[in-house]
């Protein structure tokens, strides 16, 4: 019997492998290692595991090969590990298609509630594909697809159709980076330039207004300065 | 580069028919042509001394030499090469050229020189304090972590966690230490322009209380902010580093203190920030050298190390405000010290 979760962990540096390996084991995850691009795409085809971490940096190729290998046929989630000095590289990867990434150095506290959160979109779209229902339910916040409402503890909250829209776009991929330009994409059909990222940040910070947010306190929406927004607990 | 080309043949050019139309005038009105090698000479003299390099100098030397020779001197408009005066005027031309060149670009060397010899002390220095700084948290994680693998089973857990604490404290350290680190290499040398995108206020101010909290779990800070959406063209993640800077330093230095705020509000379409606390305040000696960092540090407390590195968070913070344009300023409140930094905003506002 083994109905644990299978991570494959991609990363050439021995001591963070065997950090995020151990984070992992003692948290009741099965992990599989792999230290270059081309041994990761074997692994991943034969043992096609439910999470991959991956670092960007690999000895033989750029891990964003290995995010273009997975995503040609599987939504497998995958999470990036990327050190600061890259905004740029993050964006790349995200906009490739992994779901997270963690900037290092990070915690265990972080770095396991990122698995949690990637492997709960694994479960909603495996299951059906799309979220359950015409309803989305995130703490006391409920977005209602068919009527395009959002309401906070039973109280409708008034947003304009660019404000639902952002929401809306956010919590149909709950849990997953949405970079700045795929945002935009989804909402204006445009690529993203200055004017259409500051008109998505002013529609955010309206948005976070409405709903009662305040500074710093990240809740429904986690705000990453220069990358993109996801949709969090 | 080529900018500076075009910049060099125009001067060239201006110059040179500055000199011709001078002489063709003086010429004309007092009928006499003395002055006109003279006249040249001046303008080879102020073009090898505004331009770079000596080819500039050189051929206006020759295009002088023609010039003279076919407009000012006997037979008019024509060429004649004949006349020794003209030959000798050819020679002090060129000479002035070259000799005026080698002068300039030997000074221009020089200075060049000196300008990168005053960075790479400024980056010596700060690699100093650094290399400094960081041995102290290197210790307490190296010697625990050795301790821990050598005599693990004898060691209380008590003793256990608390070495274990201190490693995870010292290594967050010096994850600030390379994020200041790695901001001041963005800006160094000046020479890097700072890519300013469009930055919403709430957006920032979100981003940096989300990471102080992230820090600093227990501590407080009153925030106020301007009702109205502010956009600032700002590198987002600089500006970010500046502010958390400021909070952390606050935290850090300022003692007992019960309130700490940030504040944020806009005139004269300039976006005004407040770190504010009612801490110890700032030591009057330390307040004209705060935001010079690594420079002054040297001489005083060398055992406090933490202490230094607020010095390399200020200067860090300088160094951005600075490369945006604005200005950083520390002082003494009745009771405890304000940080405050401006930055201009966005002035057109035509959203939704």
């Amino acid at each position: 019997m083994n109905n644990k979760y299978k991570i494959l962990i991609i990363e050439d540096e021995s001591n963070i492998r065997t950090m995020v390996s151990t984070m992992l084991e003692t948290n009741g995850y099965q992990v599989i290692l792999a230290e270059t691009c081309s041994t990761a795409k074997l692994i991943f085809d034969s043992h096609l595991p439910d999470l991959v971490i991956l670092d960007l940096g690999l000895p033989d190729a750029d891990g964003i090969q290995f995010i273009k290998h997975v995503r040609k046929n599987l939504l497998t989630p995958i999470i990036v590990l990327s050190a600061r000095t890259s905004e740029s590289d993050k964006v790349i990867a995200l906009d490739c298609g992994a779901n997270d990434y963690v900037t290092k150095p990070f915690g265990a506290a972080e770095f396991l509630a990122r698995v949690r959160t990637a492997l709960r979109i694994n479960r909603h779209s495996t299951k059906e594909g799309k979220l359950p229902g015409g309803k989305f339910t995130l703490g006391d916040m409920t977005i209602d697809y068919d009527a395009r409402r959002v309401s906070i503890r039973g109280d409708e909250i008034k947003l304009t159709q660019t404000e639902y829209n952002i929401l809306a776009v956010l919590s149909e991929h709950c849990g997953k980076m949405m970079t700045y330009s795929a945002i935009i994409k989804a909402i204006w059909g445009e690529s993203a330039d200055e004017g259409s990222i500051k008109k998505l940040q002013v529609n955010m910070a309206n948005i976070r207004r409405k709903l009662g947010i305040k500074p710093g306190e990240a809740k429904y929406i986690i705000n990453e300065l220069g990358v993109g927004y996801r949709m969090d607990q | 580069m080529k900018k500076s080309v075009i910049k060099d043949i125009a001067k060239t050019v201006v110059f040179l028919v500055t000199a011709f139309f001078i002489s063709v005038i003086f010429q004309d009105i007092f009928e006499i042509d003395e002055h006109v090698s003279t006249l040249f000479a001046f303008a080879i003299f102020l073009i090898s001394l505004s331009t770079n390099g000596y080819i500039y100098g050189i051929v206006s030397a020759f295009i002088g030499t023609l010039a003279i020779n076919y407009a000012f001197t006997f037979p008019y408009f024509a060429f004649n090469f004949t006349i020794p005066v003209n030959l000798i005027s050819a020679i002090v031309m060129v000479t002035i050229a070259l000799l005026t060149s080698a002068l300039t670009t030997k000074i221009k060397r020089q200075e060049a020189i000196k300008a990168e010899s005053e960075r790479e002390r400024m980056r010596a220095n700060l690699l100093r304090a650094v290399s400094h700084d960081i041995r102290t948290p290197l210790t307490t994680i190296y010697g625990s972590a050795e301790a821990l693998i050598e005599n693990g089973k004898t060691l209380t857990e008590q003793q256990k966690s608390k070495m274990l604490e201190g490693i995870k404290e010292d290594a967050v350290w010096l994850v600030r230490m390379v994020e200041n680190l790695l901001s001041v290499t963005k800006i160094d040398s000046g020479r890097v322009k700072i890519i300013k995108t469009p930055v919403v206020l709430d957006e920032l101010i979100d981003a940096v209380l989300v990471k102080f909290k992230k820090r600093y779990p227990q501590q407080s800070a009153e925030i106020l902010l301007p009702e109205e959406i502010v956009v600032i063209p700002a590198d987002a993640i600089l500006i970010e580093q500046v502010i958390i800077n400021l909070l952390e330093n606050a935290v850090m230095h300022a003692g007992d203190f019960t309130r700490l705020t940030l504040r944020v509000y806009v005139k004269d379409s300039t976006a005004y920030f407040e770190v504010e606390d009612d801490g110890c305040g700032i030591p009057s000696e330390k307040l004209l050298k705060l935001f010079d960092g690594y420079q002054g540090s040297e001489s005083d407390d060398k055992a406090d190390s933490k202490k230094k590195n607020a010095g390399i968070g200020l200067s860090v913070c300088a160094s951005i405000i600075h490369a945006h344009g604005g200005e950083i300023t520390a002082e003494n409140t009745t009771n405890g010290a304000i940080f405050r930094f401006s930055l201009k905003i966005e002035e057109n506002r035509d959203e939704q």
